[in-house]
């Protein structure tokens, strides 16, 4: 390992030792640099909450055979999407028992063993790990340069040419330098949730997998009238369900977070999966959720940005993403950084190695092909109204209504859909924006 | 002559995950307690524990505190309250004073500090909850029954123990709690003899990365024979020796060949 | 008895109260706290956002107008901050290194 130049305590700071922040100081500490990871919690993972799944391909090149060591709590082999009206529900299943095997596919992890465990592969890669210790802002020399951070802890400065914010959703030292125009609450979601306690062949028979099998169940409908979406998933012997809630429709009604889950849990589709489940620990964490449209400034001089605390976050209907975006921009973070100092140039410019990756993986161009349909899918037509059209055309397809005979489609979806309250233009509108959202 | 401050690192009983281990409050400010009569008295501070190598984060978090020297005895984590004093008896015996936490975070019966102090022979001061250093005496207040007190001074070598409220434990610096993150913790094993087993230092980790391995460019009139040349492995091209060498000059020579190769690194 | 309550009775499993629910949470709570809130915007503050929106319940108003909050039990997610409606009137930090919220099982 390299020493670090005079008077810097490391060659590169990382703030926060989540998914972004451990992969930083993997990739940098094995291209030889000196790297320091502060942690404001106890130990990595006790401030980190999500939904409960995360895909971890990306791990192959830095990880391999992740699989073999990750603490996982079950592999996903069933996606289920759930589309609620008042008392109806359509389901459309996936399973694929391949995923169950490796070299896998989705898992549902709890972040206080996930992130752990990631964080001690970056101590063995050589970063030093210094936890309980929250930094406060950044450090600059006369002319302005980022010179590292400042910590709550006494002469807690730390001094480094380069500083990667992993800092998660909130980012005071994105904020701090600038990287951010506005914080726009329309941008964020809360999502809350229950880990509930149940044991382990009821949670197998309530949804039909066994051993380490495990399902992901996401919610479209079903919370209240806020914006936003639930999502279901099997631990080995608790379920994480919750809700997730667009914070400017949250504040403008009058039903508390608890409140929604309890509806929810109260539908007919969902009591069944969880009766008698005891709530063993409550949660909840702000989620950046417009994608693209909210993305910070990346690089500074001296300064990367990575994981939430990039917004990297795809919210995307069908596709809940998060702890991927945030390895897989945290080892790029890590790997222009580790080049910025070889070639000692810690200006934005020597740091746009890191820009050049994200545009050429699927951290950016994921987001890219997908921007219009955060927007989309948190809609109010597609929040409010398309679940209880969709659930209404298919009750009426499905139910034998003898003696009349049965009503043609068309008809069906035409007096639905005026019900519901649907423009036909509009209804063309969304489905059109919906093919190209998805392309 | 020296502070001496017992610590004990508990597992929480739930499901026994070491991250959620630690010390008692009251142990914490024991050793507040320990450093700050350390600092008045001008004399070292030395935190022992009793248990299995887990719990050497305690005392890292000691060394960054400000602790002069730390020791584990290695024991298991449910060693008995009289196995435990006995232990750390073994290794306060040259201290000035042994500032201990009246409970520990298992809530035992807090018997240790009067066990050490019996074997050790001392006066004792136990269920503190006051400690105020004046000149080179300590005045401590003690919980009687019936909510009474009981004020006493302490001077010759003596054990204490500290409820929780006494002070609370400062706050590491950011430089000693890296430091103390690399120190090497003495560790002794728990047997009669007392003898202290250092452990050896060790060179700094590093991932493997071995060194490039220089090929020279082949020499040959055709194609065919320099492509044989870097692809024949009929021949050993020198790789793989055997010598025969005294044990250490064998020693010295496998060190040299792994540096050679990248192996390990000059500290 | 709060609306919450009285729906999960009906459906035949354990009650629980708010007090139960981040009961279930870890929190090391520091003698600082990491949340201000100004009053006196609080006082000119009609919507309320952070009332209903922190999934903590910190914040409750109170019979003058104003706003009483807690620090304790907070979650450290941010929402109040970005649901206020008034500059300023909550400043926010995260709780000292160590403290606040240690989840276990999320």
């Amino acid at each position: 390992m390299t020493a670090p130049a005079h008077d810097f305590d490391a060659d590169i700071i990382v703030v926060g030792a989540g998914p972004a922040g451990s992969c930083a100081a993997i990739a940098a500490a094995r291209a030889g640099k000196s790297v320091v990871l502060v942690e404001r919690g106890p130990f990595p993972g006790s401030k980190n909450m999500y939904g409960g799944v995360v895909y971890p391909r990306i791990l192959d090149e830095l990880i391999p055979s992740w699989w073999e060591t990750m603490p996982v709590q079950r592999w996903v082999v069933k996606r289920s999407t759930m589309l609620l009206s008042d008392t109806g529900a359509l389901n459309v299943d996936f399973r694929a028992n391949a995923w169950g095997a490796p070299p896998y596919n989705g898992a549902t992890a709890y972040r206080p063993d996930f992130d752990n465990w990631l964080a001690n592969h970056a101590v063995e890669a050589g970063a030093r790990l210094v936890c309980s210790t929250t930094v406060t802002g950044l450090l600059r020399d006369s002319t302005g340069r980022i010179q590292g951070v400042s910590t709550d802890r006494p002469d807690g400065d730390l001094r480094a040419p380069i500083v990667i914010a992993c800092d998660g959703v909130n980012s005071f030292l994105a904020k701090e330098s600038g990287l951010y125009p506005h914080t726009d609450a329309s941008n964020f979601t809360l999502g809350v949730k229950e880990t509930l306690a149940l044991p382990k062949h009821v949670i197998d028979e309530r949804f039909g997998v066994r051993d380490n099998q495990g399902v992901d169940i996401e919610i479209l409908g079903g919370t209240s009238g806020v914006n936003g979406g639930g999502f279901i998933y099997t631990n080995l012997d608790t379920v994480a369900l919750g809700v997730v809630l667009k914070l400017p429709k949250l504040a403008a009604q009058q039903k508390r977070p608890e409140q929604i889950i309890a509806e929810l849990k109260r539908h007919p589709a969902v009591a069944p999966l969880i009766e008698g489940a005891e709530v063993k620990e409550y949660s909840a964490h702000v989620i950046p959720e417009a994608g693209l449209e909210m993305m910070p400034t990346m690089v500074a001089d001296g300064m990367l940005v990575a994981g939430d605390a990039a917004a990297l976050c795809l919210a995307a209907g069908i596709w809940l993403e998060g702890v991927n975006f945030a390895m897989a921009s945290g080892m790029y973070a890590g790997q222009a950084a580790a080049e910025a100092i070889t070639k000692n140039d810690v200006s934005s410019r020597g740091l746009s190695g890191y820009t050049d990756r994200l545009e050429k993986t699927f951290v950016l161009r994921d987001h890219k092909k997908l921007r219009k349909v955060p927007h989309l899918v948190l809609s109010d037509r597609v929040q409010h109204k398309y679940p209880a059209f969709v659930a209404g055309v298919v009750e009426r397809v499905f139910r034998v209504d003898n003696p009349h005979p049965k009503p043609g489609v068309r008809r069906i979806v035409r007096e639905e859909r005026k019900k519901a309250g649907i423009g036909l233009l509009d209804l063309l509108r969304d489905g059109w924006t919906g093919m190209r959202g998805f392309g | 002559m020296t502070i001496t401050v017992c610590i004990k690192w508990v597992l929480p009983n739930r499901d026994g995950d070491e991250r959620f281990a630690g010390i008692s409050l009251a142990d914490q400010a024991a050793l507040e307690t320990g450093l700050r009569v350390a600092e008045a008295l001008n004399e070292s501070c030395t935190v022992i524990t009793v248990g299995p190598a887990a719990a050497e984060t305690s005392l890292r978090d000691a060394l960054a505190c400000g602790a002069h020297d730390v020791l584990r005895v290695d024991a298991p984590a449910d060693t008995d309250s009289a196995e435990t004093a006995r232990a750390l008896a073994t290794y306060c015996e040259h201290s000035r004073l042994v500032v201990c936490g009246d409970y520990s975070s298992d809530r035992g019966s807090g018997s240790v500090p009067a066990l050490v102090a019996a074997r050790l022979g001392r006066g004792q001061a136990l269920g503190l909850i006051d400690v105020q250093i004046v000149g080179e005496t300590l005045s401590v207040v003690r919980r009687l029954d019936g909510g009474r007190r009981e004020r006493l001074s302490v001077t010759g070598p003596a054990v204490l123990s500290v409820e929780g409220s006494v002070a609370r434990l400062r706050r590491a610096s950011l430089r000693a709690t890296l430091s103390a993150n690399d120190a090497i913790i003495d560790v002794v094993t728990n047997d009669a003899s007392g003898a202290i087993r250092r452990t050896p230092e060790a060179a700094p980790l590093r991932p493997y990365r071995p060194r490039a391995r220089v090929v020279p460019s082949p020499t040959g009139s055709s194609a065919l024979d320099r492509v044989r040349q870097i692809t024949d492995t009929s021949s050993s091209k020198g790789h793989g020796e055997t010598v025969v060498l005294e044990p250490g000059d064998a020693a010295n020579r496998i060190l040299e060949s792994l540096h050679t190769w990248g192996y390990v690194q000059e500290s | 008895m709060s609306p919450t309550a009285r729906i999960e009775r009906d459906n035949a499993w354990p009650e629980i109260s708010f007090e139960e629910r981040i009961g279930t949470a870890e929190f090391r709570i520091h003698e600082k706290a990491h949340i201000t809130v100004n009053g006196d915007s609080c006082r000119g503050c009609t919507t309320r956002e952070c009332v209903v929106a922190c999934p903590a319940n910190l914040f409750v108003p109170t019979s003058d107008g104003g706003i009483l909050f807690n620090y304790e039990n907070c979650f450290e997610c941010g929402t109040c901050y970005l649901v206020c409606n008034k500059e300023g009137a909550i400043s926010w930090t995260y709780p000292e290194g160590g403290y606040g919220i240690v989840f276990h099982r999320t």
